[in-house]
């Protein structure tokens, strides 16, 4: 017996030592570091790092107006993607009623989240381009002169020109999962609430709804995640630019990391990142917590 | 009143017959809506990179071109050292997906099995990371990649992939719950070792945790873009995705070169893609639903 216990702790420290060296040292860390670097003017190169508090903090919340303006472009990308949830529903819907051809139409469906994303990016600079760009050319040949635009360099435009990107790759993977979750809800519930007589609206409050909840609320969390970490469709379409009107806050902190060598600030922007999406997931979770307790 | 009933039914029949052609009718036109805005994009890259560049200029962006002109993918695969990219993704790929299969199937099993000192601590870390944003923990990872002498070699991007995925871990945690304990005990009294309970009986039992993280490790590493634009500059060590960014950069403008250099990176992804479909949507639907 004692052979026994012995071979057991063989077994718990070599299988887990290695993942868990790895664990401390990339992860848990440059988590703290990061939290340190946040309180230095570092540089990233010098050995010595300077002390200076919560100067970043104070710089970054009072003296850069470009850090809000990125933020709020983050915004733009979380709207837009939640207006788009009920209609990625319906899409669900309609792939999980009787249709035909319905792989086909999944496979399709999800494409876009699989294509290589740099692929995609110069993919959709070129049909945006002013110089031989597809959009334009279409909207010539459909007579509607006065809608082309330059897509990716009028301030005003760019950043919904980004965000329609993010969608087409996107919305797909937010289908997939509804339709998961659709497919879970057994039959015989939805057909005894048919013969029972409800009615498709009532159908869709009282059995759909609550059957997806839980895919609801990880779109949330993941569409606030990702919407407040979008990086490579801007770093690799527009540079954040014109100006920053395309700018977001990740590709913003990345920027002032590792083009203008301010490792200290970069880090204290990274914190941020990290407290507003800790703070966030936790408001999220309890307000849905709230209303399932209501109900 | 009865002959009137009995017409009735056959009136409503036929109303629901057409509401139903109608709905049927709506859903094929809303699929057909976005089958076009899937394929628009990528269609109209694909008829560019076999056009010339006067073609591309004067034709309309998607009218058909000449498919047998395939003078733009000669020029990608001989100027844009694609297959150096091809070369190197696959042995990242190859690496890290062994490396992540053995290290994340063995945590999940010690973790789920045996019970002892930090066991939770441990798990709670693991869980822990999966919350730390990615692209913003490099700007401390990238001076300990440095210090550690792993800069611009293929090793920074193993590691990192094997010490950051842990998804893999959630997933596989998952599938060892499902393994009955029962299993492991009666193999205990047949004589079995612990060690040869892992890879005798639950590593094997494990074999659909692991295909399905396969694919879904080798579609992300394939298209990762970050980790190796940011530890591998070198000329020597580029991916797929870092090759294209070089292409792109060095001939910005020439868009039936690039066209062509975007249509090959984006095969071998979609290729897997359309083979294990079943496995990527499993995965995929696994990973994110969760409590």
């Amino acid at each position: 017996m004692k052979t026994l216990k012995f071979q057991k702790n063989i077994l718990i420290f070599s299988f887990l030592v290695i993942p868990v060296i790895l664990l401390f040292m990339f992860v848990v860390y440059p988590a703290v570091e990061l939290f340190y670097n946040s309180l230095t003017s570092w540089n990233g190169i010098s050995d010595t790092k300077k002390f200076i508090g919560l100067e970043n903090y104070r710089r970054m919340f009072f003296d850069s107006p470009d850090v809000w303006r990125s933020l709020r472009n983050n915004a733009t990308y979380f709207i837009i993607h939640l207006l788009f949830i009920p209609l990625e529903l319906a899409i669900a819907m309609v792939l999980d009623s009787k249709i035909r051809a319905k792989d086909f139409f999944k496979t399709v469906v999800f494409l876009p989240y699989v294509i290589n994303g740099v692929a995609i990016a110069y993919a959709f600079s070129f049909f945006y381009s002013p110089y031989n760009g597809a959009l334009n050319e279409i909207l010539r040949a459909l007579g509607m002169e006065w809608a082309i635009q330059n897509w990716l360099s009028n301030e005003n435009i760019v950043n919904y020109s980004l965000v329609v990107i993010s969608l087409w790759k996107f919305c797909g993977f937010h289908v997939i999962l509804f339709l998961a979750a659709l497919q879970s809800i057994p039959r015989d519930i939805l057909e005894a609430a048919v013969i029972d007589g409800a009615n498709p609206i009532q159908i869709y409050f009282r059995i759909i709804i609550p059957s997806i909840v839980i895919v609801i609320e990880f779109l949330l969390f993941h569409n606030m995640r990702g919407a407040l970490q979008v990086f490579d469709i801007p770093f690799l379409v527009t540079q954040g630019g014109p100006g920053y009107a395309s700018s977001t806050f990740t590709l913003y902190t990345i920027d002032t990391a590792f083009k203008y060598d301010s490792f200290g600030m970069a880090s204290s922007m990274g914190v941020t990142l990290l407290v507003l999406i800790l703070v966030l997931s936790w408001f999220q979770k309890k307000v849905f917590r709230l209303g399932r307790n209501s109900t | 009143m009865i002959a009137e009933n009995a017409v009735m039914p056959n009136k409503k029949l036929f109303k629901k017959k057409k509401t139903v052609y109608i709905s049927q009718l709506a859903k094929y036109i809303i699929l057909g809506i976005i089958t076009v805005i899937v394929f628009l994009p990528i269609l109209i890259t694909l008829f560019a990179s076999f056009k010339t560049p006067p073609k591309i200029a004067a034709d309309f962006p998607l009218k058909a071109p000449n498919f047998l002109n395939f003078e733009n993918y000669k020029v990608v695969f001989t100027k844009g050292k694609i297959l150096t990219g091809f070369k190197n993704s696959a042995l990242l790929v190859v690496i890290s997906v062994v490396i992540n299969a053995f290290l994340g199937s063995m945590t999940s099993y010690t973790l789920n099995r045996f019970k002892f000192k930090f066991s939770k601590v441990i798990m709670a870390l693991f869980y822990v990371g999966m919350v730390i944003p990615v692209y913003v923990t490099e700007i401390a990872r990238f001076p300990l990649i440095h210090s550690l002498g792993v800069y611009n070699t293929i090793l920074a991007p193993i590691i990192i992939y094997a010490a950051t995925d842990l998804m893999q871990i959630y997933i596989y945690t998952q599938f060892v719950e499902k393994i009955s304990k029962s299993i492991d005990e009666s193999a205990m009294i047949d004589g079995c070792t612990y060690f040869g309970i892992f890879f005798k009986i639950i590593f094997p039992l494990l074999l659909p945790a692991t295909s399905t993280l396969t694919i879904i490790k080798a579609v992300d590493i394939m298209n990762d873009m970050y980790i190796p634009y940011l530890y591998m500059p070198s000329g020597k060590l580029r991916t797929m995705t870092t090759t294209l960014m070089d292409f792109s950069s060095a001939r910005a403008g020439a868009w039936e070169l690039l066209s062509a250099a975007i249509i090959i990176v984006m095969l071998p992804t979609v290729i897997i893609y359309l083979i294990f479909q079943k496995l990527i949507f499993a995965g995929i639907v696994a990973g994110a639903v969760k409590e």
